[in-house]
């Protein structure tokens, strides 16, 4: 078994008529996820790729029973989405949209915690386990990346997942599940909070995070190895830490301010836990095998 | 989007936060019809989004009309680009304290701010002496309880008539966060009169970018912007930043990019400016040139990886964009994702130099500028 999405796992997916939402059913379908219906109010009785077509997620309900909802929904609707899933009790909801405001990302971060559910994003690529299903918006077909494996990743940054992943993969080794945290400043779930699901799960080995500066989510990594909630290998590559203070790089989240959120930082509170820092996303994969 | 003072002042005042009398000027003539109703002694306060106002030496005093004009020339001329300036009567302090409302991601609530000791850096005051920073968590659904910013007057050591104003400062403060969708309000100092009332010295509010759709109240016009290549970059949807080195970034993704820009410091170059130009940017190559030619590099490193994007749409994109505008300087590449092959050979019958590693390809632009140097 792999953690949060396996090719049992069934999906639901709000906005699935839209441009993206459709395109990529379609490949995700390829994969191999289980897709049961989807959701786009005023479009019930179309099919996409087959996959039946509902104005809501409770009209949905009433024929199927997801796991987990994917949502291609715009950021202004975001909050509306996750509220409509976690009415219909899902438990794991992946939203990929950029540009979700600020406090509406806190209120479904606090919704979510107080409904005891799961929601990765946003401005995210979403979850993939290689070989097997994905939620979002992955290149699975770059067998030079998405290969499959023992290596657990989460990431802050999708563009750098393909220029790490890929280290991994030419080190010989793969992936097995990639969760996609995402760069927005407040995140529905956090690094550290995945981290007891790697644990766990006995097809991880080792766990890959990709961070960068800004906030303190890299910091809670090493405070979960510390208090030993995760205790397996662990690797880190941090982007940014050359970066101008107060100078916000790209993502929202990627910002020193209020004296935190440095790169240097964050290396020294990971590398005082036991885990090991790469420099450079080469390193990546020879610092799993002196941990492995 | 980073309000200018006197825009955070005029909010502040619909909110009962009291600010000194004070009127905006953009020129002299202004100077002298607003200095009648200010008087003296007068504060000049030059109206940039940069922090570290005071020690730039953009925040003047002055005690005469002659004093008042001739540093108000000298401030409108300073490199600083200095468009407007909010000229504020002088108040009595008897001290300054601090308050601010911002987000706390990992509680998912938002957080109050305070300290007895204002005007100073309060990072600097966070690392030194922990202790003296009160915080106060407001869960966003339920909203500031009145109890909650009575508390907080009274941990600041407030006492009487002062304490209800703190309140009533405190709750306008949470009110405009959450009117504003702001990232942070803060008023630092907030000046303890000699009269026994709070005044807000100075005043920041950052609304959240994601929320412009419904915070239309103010433009990002020119003047929120440093240089004329952040503002058309910005208008064009493709983030940019502006340095001073030489090597100009057309990278794909924010972490990409930002690792492109380690790398380069760690071989010992130097970035011209910061670009990306994935995601929903990858076919605005033509556009993302022309910016990246705007700044003074020696060598331009497109670099990308891409997710959703296609790595020949980004190489085509790329060979148009050369076509066009015709670079008079290198360009290194590394584009790879789908269709990487494809792309390859696109950049390769253009005659471009093709890496496939980005550190390699890094290497070859610190290479490369290093040769245009001494070459």
């Amino acid at each position: 078994m792999s953690i949060f999405i396996d090719q049992k796992t069934k999906v639901i997916i709000q906005g699935i008529t839209g441009q993206e939402g459709s395109y990529w059913t379609k490949h995700m379908k390829e994969m191999g996820t289980k897709i049961v219906a989807g959701v786009t109010p005023g479009k019930e009785g179309q099919q996409v790729e087959g996959i039946p077509v509902f104005h809501s997620l409770r009209r949905a309900a009433e024929r199927f029973d997801f796991d987990a909802a994917l949502l291609f929904v715009p950021p202004r609707f975001t909050k509306d989405a996750v509220w409509e899933a976690l009415d219909a009790g899902i438990k794991k909801i992946v939203t990929v949209a950029d540009g979700i405001p600020l406090h509406d990302a806190i209120q479904i971060r606090q919704a979510a915690k107080a409904a005891g559910a799961l929601v990765i994003g946003g401005n995210t690529s979403g979850v993939i386990s290689p070989g097997k299903a994905m939620m979002g918006f992955f290149p699975y077909w770059l067998e030079r990346v998405y290969k499959p494996g023992r290596i657990g990743v989460m990431t802050r940054s999708g563009s750098l997942t393909n220029e790490v992943t890929a280290m991994v993969v030419k080190a010989g080794l793969g992936i097995s599940t990639l969760i996609g945290i995402g760069g927005d400043p407040v995140p529905g779930t956090r690094f550290a909070e995945m981290l007891p699901y790697y644990q766990r799960d006995q097809e991880t080995e080792a766990v890959v995070i990709i961070g960068e500066l800004g906030g303190t989510m890299e910091e809670e990594v090493a405070g979960a190895i510390k208090a030993q909630i995760y205790n397996k290998p662990l690797v880190a590559f941090l982007a940014g830490r050359t970066a101008p203070p107060g100078q916000r790089m790209g993502h929202a989240g990627a910002i020193i301010t209020g004296g935190k959120g440095s790169v240097e930082d964050k290396i020294i509170a990971l590398t005082e836990a036991g885990a090991l820092v790469a420099e450079r996303p080469s390193e990546v994969g020879r610092l799993l095998h002196q941990l492995l | 989007m980073k309000l200018f003072e006197y825009q955070a002042k005029e909010v502040f005042t619909g909110y009962q936060i009291p600010t000194p009398v004070g009127m905006v000027i953009e020129n002299r003539a202004e100077l002298a019809a607003v200095l009648p109703k200010i008087g003296f002694p007068c504060v000049l306060k030059a109206q940039v989004l940069r922090g570290g106002r005071g020690k730039a030496g953009l925040i003047q005093f002055a005690s005469s009309a002659a004093e008042a004009t001739k540093k108000v020339e000298d401030l409108l001329v300073s490199p600083d680009n200095v468009r407007k300036i909010l000229v504020e009567q002088a108040v009595q302090i008897e001290r300054e304290l601090y308050l601010a409302v911002t987000v706390d991601p990992f509680k998912a609530r938002v957080i109050l701010i305070a300290c007895s000791e204002g005007g100073v850096d309060i990072e600097t005051l966070a690392a030194d002496a922990p202790e003296k920073i009160i915080k106060e968590e407001v869960d966003l659904n339920i909203g500031l309880m009145p109890f909650q910013a009575r508390d907080l007057a009274y941990r600041l050591g407030l006492q009487g008539a002062v304490a209800k104003q703190a309140a009533a400062i405190i709750t306008g403060l949470y009110q405009i966060f959450c009117q504003y969708d702001a990232e942070l309000v803060e008023i630092n100092p907030l000046f303890y009169t000699k009269d026994d009332t709070l005044v807000a010295g100075d005043g920041k509010l950052i609304i959240d970018g994601n929320s412009s759709f419904r915070q239309t109240g103010y433009k990002k016009t020119r003047e929120y912007y440093v240089s004329d290549a952040e503002y058309e970059a910005a208008q064009a949807g493709i983030p940019y930043i502006q340095f001073t080195g030489d090597i100009g970034l057309m990278c794909a993704g924010a972490g990409l990019t930002t690792t492109v820009y380690d790398l380069i410091n760690y071989q010992g170059g130097t970035v011209a400016n910061y670009l990306e130009f994935g995601g929903p940017n990858y076919q605005k190559a033509v556009k993302a040139m022309e910016l990246c030619l705007k700044s003074p590099s020696k060598v331009i490193l497109i670099v990308t990886f891409g997710t959703i994007a296609r790595a020949d749409v980004m190489a085509e994109g790329v060979v148009k964009a050369i076509r066009k505008l015709k670079p008079d300087r290198p360009i290194v590449t590394c584009i790879r994702g789908t269709n990487e092959d494809q792309a390859l050979k696109i950049l390769q019958e253009e005659g471009l130099e093709c890496l496939f590693d980005t550190e390699e390809a890094v290497r070859k632009a610190v290479e490369l500028v290093a040769r245009r140097d001494y070459g």
